[in-house]
């Protein structure tokens, strides 16, 4: 991509194709204003897509091969250790990576922080495909996925915590869908549906604040229905869900982190100067926000450790992987994080931020696979579970990518004058200034 | 208000609150506090009497229509085996629902133990499932619905013993599989389930649970020394209908010796009564918050200055 | 021995065997079937005249229902003048379908009865014989004393072919 832009190709960044004053077609939107062919050329020179391409071959006929012959085809089918790395990883690991949207969303519309802006969009991607990825990995991993909707509309157990989780994560990406559209209007041209999301965001933001609380919270409650099979290190009866909650809020900042650096290395020709000037900045805010929550979270593991009196199991060889857990995934990237918006290191900050994402992915395999059942053998997922889940990790990939090339998230729409002018009649979304003259005049207006 | 009159919606409020009352009477369960239903029924297993002789497997792979063992039931070599690295012994799964395992303590003869889902009268499954798959009978079997679990296994995870199993191999209609004390063939018609009917040894006593309860305290009354003094799932997790009366201590023939007498419910209901909590709550207090970040301009809440979103590098936090 | 002396004895031993038979012909079977539970085992032919010699007195399987008394610590408070009952066979007292509703009821409901655990026929007979056979060196195993019926094979899985137990390394 970055060649082809070198040769002069200007990828869709507005409505119009300024070569010749037409209007994209939906299938040139789709395209980013490439033919088909350089579309195609660039794709198959970027090396990434052939691992992509390595990855599908494998997975995308075990993925058939699951749903063809059963879980019992690519899991050990074992009855003590129910849950394996499909949800394990894909629902545990994912929804507090993707705790993003809200925590965003609250920063920008609800706290009135708009110096934020320029990343909000991408943290409420960030939340949408997470979510969303982790309800296809949950198609992988229930027995019966068509009857995923049985919960909402055919039997209720509303005493049941996964009753609150689905019904949450439904109404929740719903919240997200929504968030995400504003960008979806804006490419396809529709600004009447960007108007109405706009004129309903407090809402939505208060409902999905509301809503990752409690789900967020509720995924560790899940782990009270079986207090005697995780380790007490990992299980804390009164606050398994506040631990949860608040080891989400790092998990969302540090994930938007890490895909913005990615994205600042791989997609820079996507980026407008609205995203890449302030992502430094950005970056350095939302690491002092993870680090907040990463010191409370530490305080607050350890308050639950007092409270059971467990401090007997730090000697053990599972309190060294506890110690471990902690001493790598939540006080190492306090300190790059401290060091970091400090002396205004943004490296340091983006390497606590990957640190991060892996601290609360180990604290998740560790509470639902790797402690849990600890006075049972211990289970090893099968190979096949492995290769589903980082398959299905690399559509959501590719997915990201998808969207990050083709809706203003990266960068701003250029709005049509007559669009600007029918915005002033109304209380009108935010249209980020891009600071070139021509932006100038698209400035919001109240 | 538009469209509505004062009137008219004071009416219909009051309609609706006395359609609630007058719904009749609602069943009040307090969990953690249901004892099981009166009548409910109950096996009690005497572990003094198992010989391991197995008919117990074999009786109810017939009554429950499951599929061909890998060996005959009198195969006692079956006591042998061992998985995953010699740590587990035989336990119930999607082809056999209740297996018996032998246990060799020390400076003891051996005991014999039946392994099958032990029906408590605050079941864990029950409480962990989001379709409602499960109900405790009033004749005191937990049943399970097929037709509408998801297949999340959440069941599998919450039963401290370990029960449910699941059909892994079927593709198209997995479900979970356990012990369902013979209720749709048996227990329903009055009749003892297939197990315990053919039991040669009477290891296994069939009854009301509270009537077992006073034959367990009896028999380890009338022969000291015969029993540990302890009815196990008399009280355990909130009582089971399932007990057990053992020769030697229970953790040494496979029991987790303090699960605790809450049912697992309990561990549960403190996040769930937060849930209400935190909708109402929520809802004010983050709008509150918006309110008070909002700058005192006007209308506006969306403000905000061109000059803020540039080089403005590390002075704001 | 005389002529006369060699009469006598065998008029005494002749009189003697007469009243053994007498006392033993009376209501003691010598074989008894025991059919009741017949169905994945045949019937045990019951060798009642040659037990009956094994053990001291009656009671050590009929309890204290032949009027013999009883010596067990658990019965005598009771038991230890009672007296012989009409039927003394183990169905008379422990009921084969020990499990039935109306048994349960009557443990349910009777609050004057003691005996609220009194095993069915099935356990009684198995507790009863084979107690003692291990003692004894009788017959323990399930068929040596009554062969499986078809049913019974069928009941077991004997169609099933086991393999060589080996350490299983996947459940």
């Amino acid at each position: 991509m970055k060649n082809l832009i070198g040769w002069g190709v200007k990828p869709v960044d507005s409505h119009v194709n300024e070569k010749n004053d037409k209007p994209w077609s939906l299938k040139e939107k789709l395209f980013l204003g490439l033919t088909p062919g350089q579309y195609l050329g660039q794709a198959l020179r970027n090396p990434f897509n052939w691992i992509l391409g390595i990855i599908f071959a494998v997975g995308l006929p075990l993925i058939a091969y699951r749903y063809l012959f059963g879980l019992g085809a690519v899991t050990h089918a074992s009855n003590d250790y129910p849950w394996g790395l499909f949800l394990g990883f894909g629902l545990f690991v994912m929804v507090p990576l993707s705790a993003s949207g809200f925590l965003l969303g609250t920063t920008v519309e609800i706290f009135g922080r708009h110096d934020f802006e320029p990343i909000e969009r991408l943290a409420l991607l960030n939340g949408l495909l997470g979510y969303f990825f982790a309800v296809v990995y949950l198609l992988v991993d229930l027995g019966q996925p068509w009857r995923l909707p049985y919960p909402m509309f055919v039997s209720f157990g509303p005493a049941a915590v996964l009753f609150l989780v689905a019904w949450h994560v439904a109404t929740y990406l719903s919240v997200q869908v929504a968030e995400v559209s504003v960008a979806f209007f804006e490419w396809i041209g529709w600004l009447g549906g960007k108007r109405f999301i706009r004129r309903i965001a407090i809402g939505l933001t208060v409902s999905g604040i509301i809503l990752s609380t409690l789900h967020q919270g509720a995924l560790g409650a899940l782990f009270n229905y079986a207090p005697g099979k995780v380790h007490p290190l990992w299980y804390s009866a009164p606050f398994q869900w506040i631990h949860f909650f608040c080891s989400a809020i790092p998990a969302g900042l540090c994930m938007v982190i890490v895909v913005s650096t990615v994205v600042k290395k791989t997609m820079a020709w996507r980026c407008d100067s609205n995203f890449s000037d302030n992502l430094d900045r950005c970056t350095l805010g939302l690491a002092k926000g993870a680090s907040m929550a990463l010191i409370t979270y530490l305080v607050i593991k350890f308050i639950g450790v007092a409270h059971d009196n467990e401090w007997g199991y730090l000697a053990t060889g599972w309190g060294a992987w506890f110690l471990l857990e902690m001493a790598v995934g939540v006080v190492l990237p306090i300190i790059l994080f401290a060091y970091a918006v400090r002396h205004q290191v943004v490296k340091l900050a983006r390497l606590g931020a990957i640190i991060t994402v892996f601290g609360i992915a180990l604290n998740r395999l560790n509470t639902a696979l790797i402690a849990f059942n600890w006075q049972l053998y211990q289970e090893i997922p099968h190979v096949f579970e492995v290769i589903v889940c980082v398959t299905i990790f690399a559509i959501y990939v590719v997915v990201y990518r998808f969207l990050l090339y083709r809706l203003p998230i990266l960068y701003s729409w250029k709005a049509l004058p007559q669009e600007a002018l029918a915005a002033e009649a109304v209380k009108a979304a935010p249209i980020r200034s891009t600071g070139t003259p021509a932006g100038a005049m698209y400035r919001k207006i109240d | 208000m538009s469209g509505i009159s004062r009137r008219r919606f004071l009416a219909a409020s009051v309609a609706g609150c006395a359609a609630t009352t007058l719904a009749g009477p609602r069943k009040v369960l307090a969990s953690a506090t249901f004892t099981g239903y009166p009548d409910g029924m109950g096996v009690l297993v005497d572990l003094t009497r198992c010989v391991g002789c197995r008919s117990c497997e074999a009786a109810c792979n017939k009554e429950q229509k499951l599929p061909a063992p890998d060996r005959p039931f009198d195969d006692m070599s079956v006591f042998d085996e061992t998985f995953h690295g010699g740590k587990q012994k035989r336990r119930p799964d999607e082809n056999a629902y209740t297996v018996v395992n032998r246990y060799n303590p020390e400076n003891a003869a051996p005991v014999y133990r039946k392994v099958q889902c032990n029906h408590c009268n605050e079941p864990a499954c029950l409480s962990s499932c989001f379709v409602n798959a499960y109900t405790k009978t009033e004749e005191g079997a937990v049943v399970y619905n097929s037709k509408v679990c998801v297949g999340c296994r959440t069941c599998m995870v919450a039963c401290p013993f370990h029960v449910p199993a699941y059909s892994y191999s079927s593709a198209l209609d997995p479900v979970i599989k356990k012990c369902i004390f013979c209720y749709d063939t048996r227990l329903k018609k009055g009749l003892p389930p297939a197990c315990v009917d053919i039991c040669p040894q009477e290891a296994l006593t069939f009854g009301k649970r509270k009537d077992l309860i006073k034959i367990g305290h009896q028999r380890i009354e009338t022969h000291p020394g015969r029993y540990v003094d302890h009815l196990y799932g008399e009280k355990e997790l909130g009582g089971t209908s399932w007990m057990y009366l053992a020769p030697v201590a229970f953790d040494q023939v496979g029991f987790d010796p303090n699960p605790g007498n809450e049912p697992i419910i309990s561990h549960v209901k403190d996040f769930l009564s937060t849930v209400p909590m935190v909708l109402a709550i929520w809802p004010a207090m983050f709008t509150g918050f918006h309110l008070l970040a909002k700058k005192q301009k006007g209308d506006d809440d969306h403000e905000h200055d061109a000059e803020k979103q540039h080089g403005d590098e590390g002075g704001e936090q | 021995m005389s002529a006369k002396q060699t009469l006598t004895t065998l008029i005494m031993a002749l009189v003697l065997i007469a009243m053994g038979s007498v006392v033993a012909a009376a209501d003691m079977p010598d074989q008894v079937s025991l059919d009741t539970m017949v169905k994945y085992f045949d019937s045990v032919e019951f060798d009642h005249a040659m037990h009956t010699e094994l053990g001291e007195d009656c009671s050590a399987c009929h309890h204290h229902t032949t009027g013999t008394g009883t010596s067990d610590e658990r019965c005598i408070s009771c038991h230890a003048e009672s007296e012989a009952v009409a039927d003394v066979s183990c169905r008379s007292c422990h009921v084969a379908a020990r499990f039935s509703a109306d048994q349960i009821n009557i443990v349910s409901s009777n609050v004057y009865l003691y005996h609220i655990d009194k095993p069915g026929l099935k356990a009684a007979y198995h507790w009863s014989c084979v107690s003692c056979h291990e003692q004894m060196d009788g017959p323990t195993g399930c068929q040596d004393c009554h062969a499986r019926t078809p049913e019974g094979d069928a009941l077991y899985r004997e169609d099933v072919s086991g393999s060589p137990i080996a350490e299983a390394t996947e459940h």
